[in-house]
């Protein structure tokens, strides 16, 4: 099992390298440049810029330099439009408030999707199913950014309970992880309902129950780690779309984390910041899909590396 | 007073195509320490029999009537009630072992937990006394291959930690349901006379569901024939092979392939089982029966006994029942043989 973690990292060095150049060439292929604004600039000056952030090197020598100022020193460069900025500085200052919110946001709707789930299924077509399977379809057809501004206007300018921006104490933190999560929360909800229905109609369940014991240990001992799994796999690409779906959170709350950065970055054509998210999501993508198949291997005895 | 009592009985089922009459008005007794079979087709109920004694009925299936289970009445008891029954009293044995047990658990894990439930044991003693149980029905190295998981193991393996399972508490009642369908003809033998030698060693009552002929011959002292959730005929097991009072019973034992006969042709019982969202109004047999008469369409015939022991439910005369029938008493024995040769061949292995 150790082996293969170590494998599965090695694999992700030429990975990563693959979506440096990629997203690399895609975005010198995007028309405009960092420079490029509403009145232009004198053709001199912006040779001089091109010159100073190394833009006038052919593509194949930028990239090496990049990809050689991340290995050596852990610099992902400049920002382009932020001349006092770097990339690095400018993760740093955002990344903790995405992850603080991202991390509640994915806990939340994990504990709350699958204790939901778990709930209607065993409670098939009872009151509890219809709750549970009615909210989670609403909540998956409300996108956050209707739902960002709905709570805004309910609970800041209605109610006057909860601070509409910025970033602080706990009382920041309420509405983007209810507007971050409530989605994720919908579908744990439903996959956990329909894979808890299919595994408690299996064989091994009747046999948990002809051993006389209580329903509560039929399920938690015997159906929901088999109940998980598709969840589990489900939850590796959920986390990284939260953490990416911070866009519409930092938008409208204002609570300054990557994704506002990143949005920032692609319509100013600031290269080097965009970049350096795009690693940086790439290195999450990697890191939690990982994650699942040890979590798989955990679970499954038939699972083994 | 019998172990198990199971009056007017019958079990129907809520489907999107109606409502499945499973099980209808059945009767029974199994004595203490006897051991039963119950013989039928795919469909027949002789399953959900079984599962409504255990309480195990899907959730869209209902029960009504009375099982009594050593005095007390079990059907649709509380759960806390049949949870105390459970493994403890009656325990069951199912048809798929690749599938019944829980391929995400220790096999250790699985059977202590029943010990450490019913009878209070810590995890070492329970782990232990399951290897010893393990050791009893012949699995080789028990006590290094309980640490293994279900899919560590052959069909039959598996099978035989379903029967160890099954038999932790020493229960007064063994259910089978189909124990050797899912098994190579080989394996089938194996598992058979280990669950009769199991059976004597422990004194319980069992009752064998299959649709094998042979393995009722082998290991039943009586015999229950059950057809679209009715009883046809009940005996003990020799005048069943000897001299099948039913019709439908009469047709099963014709339809035994057998070696010593000659010609290429297998005997079956023309036409298909019913179909029990609208099942028949009078016998379920009638229509692909050869003694049909006109009252069998109409009305269920009463199962009545005609001999000690022997009961039939058939508007047919035994004598013209009898008559239709071509003497073979070596029918039994033709079965009981093949089960032989297994065994022997099984032991070559």
């Amino acid at each position: 099992m150790f082996g293969y973690i170590l494998r599965r990292l090695a694999v992700a060095i030429p990975t990563l390298l693959l979506l440096i150049v990629l997203s690399f060439l895609l975005m010198h292929a995007a028309p405009g440049g960092p420079f490029t604004q509403e009145r232009a600039l004198p053709p001199q000056i912006v040779a001089n810029l091109n010159a100073k952030y190394g833009l006038d090197d052919p593509l194949w020598r930028q990239i090496v330099n990049y990809v050689w100022g991340i290995v050596a020193h852990f610099d992902f460069g400049p920002s382009f439009v932020y001349p006092d900025r770097s990339v690095n500085q400018i993760i740093a200052a955002g990344f903790p408030v995405t992850l603080t919110y991202g991390a509640i946001s994915f806990i939340a709707a994990v504990i709350v999707g699958v204790s939901l789930g778990v709930a209607a299924a065993i409670r098939q077509n009872s009151w509890i199913d219809y709750l549970a399977v009615g909210t989670s379809i609403g909540a998956q057809v409300l996108p956050n950014f209707v739902m960002a501004p709905i709570l805004v206007l309910v609970f800041t300018l209605w109610l006057g309970w909860l601070p509409g921006g910025g970033w602080g104490g706990p009382i920041y933190w309420i509405m983007p992880v209810v507007a971050l999560s409530t989605s994720f929360m919908a579908s744990i909800a439903r996959i956990t309902r329909s894979s808890m229905l299919e595994v408690l109609g299996s064989n091994h369940i009747r046999t948990a129950r002809a051993k006389g014991l209580p329903e509560s240990k039929v399920i938690l001992r015997h159906a929901l780690k088999p109940a998980l799994l598709p969840v589990i796999s489900y939850l590796g690409p959920a986390f990284v779309t939260m953490i990416t779906g911070s866009v519409v959170v930092d938008m409208y709350f204002s609570t300054g984390g990557i994704g506002r950065s990143f949005v920032d970055s692609a319509l100013n054509r600031d290269y080097a910041v965009m970049m350096g998210i795009t690693i940086l999501v790439g290195a999450l993508t990697i890191l939690f899909s990982l994650v699942v198949d040890v979590l798989y291997a955990w679970i499954d005895p038939k699972i083994r590396y | 007073m019998s172990l198990l009592q199971i009056r007017d009985l019958n079990v129907r089922f809520t489907t999107t195509d109606g409502e499945v009459s499973a099980v209808n008005g059945i009767n029974l007794d199994v004595a203490r320490g006897e051991t039963l079979g119950i013989v039928g087709e795919s469909g027949s109920g002789k399953s959900q029999l079984a599962f409504s004694i255990m309480g195990l009925l899907a959730r869209n299936g209902r029960a009504t009537g009375s099982i009594r289970f050593d005095g007390a009445e079990i059907l649709n008891a509380r759960p806390e009630a049949l949870n105390k029954i459970r493994a403890e009293r009656i325990a069951m044995v199912f048809q798929d072992p690749m599938t019944s047990l829980n391929p995400y658990m220790r096999v250790a894990d699985q059977m202590a937990e029943v010990l450490m439930l019913h009878k209070g044991m810590g995890k070492a003693q329970a782990v232990a006394e399951s290897a010893r149980m393990l050791d009893a029905v012949k699995i080789p190295d028990a006590k290094g291959r309980i640490r293994l998981y279900p899919h560590e193991f052959s069909g039959g393996m598996r099978q035989r930690v379903m029967i160890a399972m099954s038999l932790l508490c020493r229960p007064d009642l063994l259910i089978a349901d189909e124990p050797t369908t899912a098994l190579d003809v080989t394996v089938q033998a194996q598992i058979m006379e280990l669950m009769a030698d199991l059976q004597r060693e422990f004194g319980m009552a069992m009752i064998l569901i299959t649709h094998d002929l042979g393995v009722v011959a082998g290991s039943c002292e009586r015999v229950m024939v059950m057809y679209g959730g009715r009883v046809m005929e009940r005996a003990p097991v020799d005048p069943i092979f000897a001299d099948p009072a039913h019709p439908y019973t009469q047709g099963l034992l014709a339809a035994i392939p057998r070696v010593d006969q000659k010609g290429d042709q297998l005997s079956a019982i023309p036409g298909s089982p019913p179909n029990m969202t609208h099942p028949p109004a009078g016998c379920p047999f009638a229509p692909r029966c050869a003694y049909v008469m006109p009252v069998c369409g109409q009305t269920m015939p009463g199962l009545d006994a005609f001999a000690p022991g022997r009961e039939r439910a058939c508007y047919a005369s035994l004598d013209v029942v009898r008559a239709g029938h071509a003497p073979q008493p070596d029918l039994r024995e033709a079965a009981a043989t093949d089960l032989d040769e297994m065994q022997e061949s099984a032991h070559d292995h």
